[in-house]
């Protein structure tokens, strides 16, 4: 017997997660993948992500959580999303990236998931901008969290805190690029240089989206990645300290044996 | 209504056995103490019963333990939220919410009761505690006594038929302290709650409880009534020191039995104890200082000196301004009127090493001053500022207290070694003043006394003024030389520690209770008094 672990999908949960994930990377991506011209698909991922979302978190409640993972991550997630405004969000300059990756590191990709995910609503909530995008930056935020669990397990020191922070440079762009993709159908008209041209060709439309990611959003996200980057590289050794710690002392699988006597 | 069978317990990655086949059982509407020194296992005792050990922390348990009946083996502490309710050490850290009526409520919430059933709940426990008067009040501005009570409605919402209190007076003033244990007096005779209290402060609960299970070093335990521990406990409270100094033949656990017993000795006359010549060399001079915030005052032109030599203790309630007093004196902040000199300096203008130097501030929660992830490192740093040869802080502590791990995290200490830690660190820049906050909290009889002992050295080798604030009556009759009593912001007493202890008669110490009106305060006092007659 052992106590419980640290939240991980496994089984039903994880297949929530991949069709989920899948659903709202459609959601993503769809100006790309749909060349015809027809109707408004738009409308229909704007539903289905925050159903997808809302699929992920009532398949994770059901028992899958104990009460250590819980509060560990009611805590860290009220954390960051009181982080999230404190940045203003000017210039992309937001302060919770590096919390979020650095505890994604140490309670491990599955952890990282849920606390984005949760972090990035509560935050949205905080600060009254609830919507339907809500739903595309969870998920980002989510994928940014899983995504940690392309820094080698063993990797200590100064070559763990250099891999975190070229990974929160990626993580940076990664979520400039995915705020794009879901606003840039919906921005701009339909009849510019930039603009998404339902039915055009793959080529077309992914030229315009780059020119267009370029041209809007290089201001926020090149801060955001200098700014994330820096913040993992001066605070990593603290933070991961005391995350680790953390970890130790919730004794997560820690044996436990019962017996009649100790031996004499 | 609780049963331990051959219990022996070993954590995760130790190999240490913290209690040793340890038997009893408790029966319904039982108050039992689990006393011993700091670090022997009362916590892991306390949270054995309600399946936190082993189920949340790992490790293995031997033999059995049941609750009403069901065994912790086989249910997980969740299970058990309606039998056991337990109350943590440090209130403010388990409060999940902001109102009172909503924290009361919050267990209720989360297991899904029907609002007419909570709503009934709730209003009984206001009764039943009187917090009916702060029902709307945010948690946060609450005294220490009455978090601590909030804390005991928030478990007893459940009905629990188990309550388990781990050192709930510790952070308390003595009249809260009293607040508090006659509202567990009142569960166990009107309600019949099962409770279990772990204390150091023996002189505060023993005439409550009903039996004691001591946990000695060595990992025996024993279980008796408190005239039977007591008699024979290394551990034991001023009251009982005093019967075994004086070789009474009972062994009372309240002032009143012991009182009775000594009436032949108060009848003699004694000569009057020797009054210390006062020092007359001002080291902290406060002038008229005031400081509130907000509306609230915390202190209203205070003014008094400090002299070098002495050790002078301030007390006072919870929130009577002694913190506030202690911030301004060290220069934490700047009162908004009046001034301060430490030595004829600005404390508020001091930086860096001059103003280690100038003054040693031990603060109320020790740990915020601990930041390397070792005792070692901790140490070396501190001879690094310094300017110390390697190691100078490190036998310093060794000298406080032998035998610490070097290699353990500050805060996996016990709350005696960690506070050691702390003020061999301060005292290592050999600082002109010492100040400390609240510095006995959590610490068993030994650690006090060493400590004690290790702050009349400092003042008397160095001739140097000490100043503590502090709740713990029993130190301050030892230790202080003098007396600030602090209310609403004034000081109303200041005077010898005899004038002023004698004077009050919540903050009077057992000895003096008991030995009223002759003016003695503690144990040796009584027996130097008698000594000189004979």
């Amino acid at each position: 017997m052992k106590t419980a672990g640290i939240f991980s999908f496994k089984g039903a949960s994880l297949i929530a997660l991949v069709a989920t994930s899948a659903i709202s990377a459609l959601g993503f991506l769809w100006p790309f993948l749909i060349n015809e011209k027809q109707g408004h698909p738009q409308w229909i991922f704007l539903l289905a992500t925050p159903c997808a979302l809302l699929l992920l978190m009532i398949s994770v409640s059901n028992k899958e959580l104990d009460s250590k993972s819980i509060a560990l991550l009611a805590v860290l997630s009220a954390l960051i999303a009181a982080l999230r405004p404190m940045g203003t969000g000017a210039v992309g300059i937001e302060p919770m990236w590096f919390v979020l990756i650095l505890a994604a590191r140490v309670f491990g990709p599955s952890f990282g998931f849920l606390l984005g995910t949760i972090s990035m609503f509560l935050s949205a909530i905080l600060t009254g901008g609830l919507g339907p995008w809500v739903a595309y930056q969870s998920f980002a935020a989510g994928w940014i969290g899983i995504g940690v669990a392309l820094i080698p397990k063993g990797l200590r020191g100064k070559s763990e805190v250099f891999a975190l922070a070229l990974y929160g440079i990626v993580a940076a762009e990664f979520f400039g690029i995915a705020m794009d993709l879901q606003f840039w159908p919906w921005a701009l008209g339909s009849d510019t240089q930039l603009s998404y041209a339902a039915g055009a060709a793959f080529a077309t439309n992914i030229s315009h989206f780059i020119s267009y990611h370029f041209l809007s959003s290089m201001a926020w996200d090149i801060p955001r990645a200098i700014f994330t980057a820096s913040l993992i590289a001066m605070t990593a050794k603290p933070v991961l300290h005391t995350l680790r710690r953390a970890h130790t002392r919730a004794a997560f699988m820690t044996p436990i044996e019962f017996i009649e006597r100790v031996k004499a | 209504m609780i049963t331990f069978s051959n219990v022996s317990l070993i954590y995760p990655h130790s190999t240490k056995t913290i209690l040793e086949d340890l038997s009893f059982q408790i029966q319904e509407g039982e108050m039992v103490l689990v006393m011993g020194e700091t670090g022997s296992g009362k916590s892991s005792l306390l949270r054995l019963i309600n399946g936190l050990v082993p189920h949340h922390t790992g490790g293995i348990l031997a033999g059995d333990i049941s609750v009403d009946g069901i065994s912790t083996r086989t249910v997980k502490p969740g299970s058990l939220a309606h039998l056991v309710g337990i109350v943590g050490q440090n209130p403010i850290n388990g409060f999940v919410t902001d109102i009172v009526e909503e924290e009361l409520a919050f267990s209720m919430e989360a297991l899904n009761f029907a609002p007419d059933v909570m709503r009934k709940r709730v209003e009984e426990v206001l009764d039943l505690l009187s917090l009916s008067s702060l029902r709307n009040r945010s948690i946060a501005t609450l005294s220490g006594g009455e978090q601590q009570r909030v804390a005991i409605g928030a478990a007893l919402v459940m009905q629990p038929k188990v309550l388990v209190l781990d050192e709930p007076t510790s952070a308390l003033d003595p009249i809260a302290a009293e607040e508090v244990l006659s509202v567990l007096h009142r569960l166990v005779h009107d309600l019949s709650v099962t409770v279990i209290i772990a204390e150091h402060r023996l002189e505060r609960v023993i005439q409550f409880v009903d039996r004691i299970i001591y946990i000695e070093g060595n990992g025996e335990t024993s279980i008796g009534s408190a005239d039977e521990i007591l008699k024979s406990s290394e551990l034991v409270p001023p009251i009982v020191k005093l019967a075994r100094a004086l070789n009474l033949s009972e062994i009372g656990t309240s002032v009143r039995e012991v009182r009775r017993a000594t009436d032949e000795i108060r009848s003699h006359q004694y000569p009057l104890p020797v009054v210390a010549q006062k020092a007359n060399s001002p080291a902290i001079e406060v002038t008229d200082v005031s400081h509130s915030y907000g509306e609230k005052v915390a202190l209203n032109k205070v003014n008094t000196t400090i002299h070098h030599g002495e050790i002078v203790a301030i007390m006072g309630r919870n929130g009577a301004g002694k913190s506030t007093l202690l911030h301004s004196i060290v220069g934490l902040h700047t009162p908004q009127k009046g001034s301060i000199s430490v030595n004829g300096q600005d404390p508020t203008e001091l930086t860096g090493g001059a103003r280690r130097q100038a003054i040693g501030y031990v603060p109320q929660e020790p740990s915020d001053l601990l930041f390397a992830s070792s005792v070692e490192e901790e140490c070396s740093h501190a001879d690094r500022d310094n300017e110390l040869e390697p190691g100078s802080t490190a036998a310093l502590l060794n000298r406080l207290v032998p035998h610490i791990s070097h290699n353990a995290h500050p805060n996996d200490l016990s709350e005696g070694q960690r506070l050691a830690l702390v003020l061999s660190i301060v005292l290592a820049a050999s600082p002109d003043v010492l100040v400390l906050d609240e510095p006995t909290r959590g610490l068993d009889y030994r650690a006090k006394s060493l400590f004690g002992l290790a702050l009349k050295e400092y003042a008397t080798q160095f001739n140097r003024p000490v100043l503590l604030a502090t709740h713990d009556v029993e130190l301050v009759a030892e230790l202080a030389d003098r007396v600030l009593f602090l209310a609403e912001g004034d000081i109303v007493a200041d005077g010898t520690t005899l004038e002023v202890l004698l004077s009050s008669p919540a903050f009077a110490p057992q000895v003096a209770k008991i030995m009223s009106p002759k003016p003695w305060l503690t144990v040796s006092d009584v027996v130097q008094a008698l000594g000189d007659v004979k």
